[in-house]
């Protein structure tokens, strides 16, 4: 029995909740954070980050019953999250204030010295505009993969595309951002972890 | 860029995922061996190693306190959503499709579906503020103990109940009055009425009992007219009723378009006595089934701590089967 997202993991893929180790409430525990930081990066705006993730989960537990044992919860999370996303930004004025808000939230850097912390926070601030600015499609492929390490199958399940698509389409934000920093001076390898 | 060699062309998706912690190692392999030989490539390798570092360090962090009211508001949604909830499963059975739903109460609804077997022809998806949700693998006990039950290899069902479909005060005390008639006897509506401290009140009883949201489980199909006959069942559902009742061995016989219970052939008992009687004890068998219980067996009044009537003796002079 597939999910409600069509989403299986692996074969492999040990099912802890048939087990009776995963109730609903360990989800919530273990996923809520990364799930709500998705959504803030994604939308740029924490008041609706907060309302869709709260979703994603009422979604999830609504589902959660029905859901294969083997499915990989955490890739099926996201890809609700994603899903409402994407609905969230079918509204054309949405995105028009998303573009605005840029950025809300800070980042947790840990630079040496003041002069590195400034460059490093320019050139962060130049690949979000970046980043906010990518087709919907590049951007949630960019995110998923570079900020919260999904694999492209899973990637794939979420924006309703093949892996090798959702592959490109992270290939294409690369390039576009490599563009955007063009005759930008990049930090040295050795100041960025 | 634009007189960019064909070669480098060729290997550019290469580069950027080797570059970027994406390839796999053959193309990895590929990549450092270009490299070895094309500046200008090895030049764009390290811009696109530095691009992924500041890329990744996009990273957002939002406040303690913003995620913190979040979890909040999620776990007050999920709270009450959890309340509202119940998963339900439907499956074909002797009577019919049958759906039973679970909160996380107990057992809230048992439901016959009439002909098509969804949700949607379902009272359950009628109910306001019920969250109905396709129920996973724990909902197969309950199939497997209400056939079991159906099918007379199970005389109980030891479910938890989750009374909150009982849309009255006075509807869940019937439902409980109801819930107390044993396995294998019978009781009449005008009985249920008395046994809930209502004894005009037989007619809303009736329609109470239409409405039951247990059926089986709560067995509405033990309550009769005091005339004896069965008079009716979910409806137009009569048949399972009699079904039901057979299924527990209470003997019956047809009577104009309906089924009357066999007095003669039933123990019986008189209400406030703890002693069962034989039909044939004193005026048992006239007195109004508003005060009288009957049983199919010797062993469903015993299981119920009944005694033997010291008159008529039904241990020494059982009833025969039929």
């Amino acid at each position: 029995m597939a999910g409600p997202d069509g989403f299986h993991a692996p074969p492999a893929a040990v099912s802890h909740r048939r087990m009776g180790l995963q109730p609903f409430e360990t989800v919530v525990a273990a996923h809520h954070g990364e799930i709500y930081r998705y959504l803030v990066r994604v939308t740029s705006r924490s008041g609706d980050a907060d309302d869709l993730s709260q979703e994603t989960f009422l979604r999830a537990y609504r589902a959660w019953d029905g859901l294969d044992g083997s499915a990989n919860v955490r890739a099926w999370l996201f890809a609700i999250a994603t899903n409402l996303a994407r609905n969230y930004f079918r509204s054309e004025s949405r995105r028009r204030r998303a573009y605005a808000g840029v950025s809300d939230v800070r980042g947790d850097v840990d630079m040496t010295s003041p002069e590195e912390e400034q460059r490093f926070q320019e050139t962060r601030a130049l690949v979000e505009r970046v980043v906010d600015g990518l087709p919907l499609k590049q951007r949630l492929a960019f995110v998923l993969r570079k900020l919260h390490d999904l694999e492209y199958d899973a990637i794939g399940q979420s924006l309703a595309c093949s892996p090798e698509s959702a592959r490109a389409h992270v290939f294409q934000a690369l390039k576009k951002i490599r563009i955007g920093l063009n005759g930008h001076a990049l930090p040295t390898m050795e100041t960025v972890r | 860029m634009t007189s960019k060699h064909t070669s480098c062309r060729a290997i550019e998706l290469d580069l950027v995922a080797t570059a970027t912690g994406d390839a796999e190692a053959r193309s990895a392999e590929r990549v450092h061996r270009h490299l070895d030989t094309c500046a200008s490539c090895r030049d764009e390798f390290g811009r696109y190693r530095a691009v992924d570092s500041v890329a990744r360090g996009i990273r957002t962090e939002p406040s303690a306190d913003a995620l913190a009211k979040s979890r909040a508001g999620l776990e007050s949604r999920l709270a009450d959503l959890r309340q509202r909830r119940v998963a339900y499963r439907i499956f074909p059975s002797p009577l019919g499709h049958i759906l039973v739903g679970r909160s996380e109460h107990g057992i809230a609804v048992v439901e016959y579906l009439h002909g098509d077997s969804s949700l949607s022809a379902s009272r359950l998806a009628r109910v306001e503020g019920v969250e109905a949700v396709p129920g996973g693998p724990e909902l197969e006990r309950l199939q497997r103990d209400l056939l079991d039950y159906i099918e007379g290899r199970r005389r109980g069902l030891d479910w938890a109940l989750d009374w909150r479909l009982a849309r009255s005060d006075f509807e869940r005390a019937v439902l409980e009055a109801t819930a107390a008639i044993p396995y294998g006897a019978v009781a009449s509506y005008a009985g249920v009425a008395r046994r809930i401290g209502k004894p005009s009140a037989v007619r809303a009883v009736a329609q109470a009992l239409r409405w039951n949201p247990l059926p089986i489980v709560v067995p509405c199909h033990r309550v009769i007219g005091t005339s004896g006959r069965l008079t009716g069942y979910a409806g137009d559902k009569l048949t399972l009723k009699q079904r039901l009742l057979g299924v527990e061995g209470v003997k019956l016989r047809p009577a104009q378009r309906d089924f009357s219970v066999a007095r003669e052939a039933m123990y019986a008992l008189g209400e406030g006595s703890t002693e069962y009687c034989l039909p044939t004890c004193g005026d048992i068998l006239t007195r109004s089934l508003s005060i009288v219980t009957l049983f199919a067996s010797r062993a469903d009044a015993e299981a119920r701590g009944l005694t033997p009537c010291s008159d008529c003796r039904p241990d020494l002079h059982p009833l025969t089967a039929a």
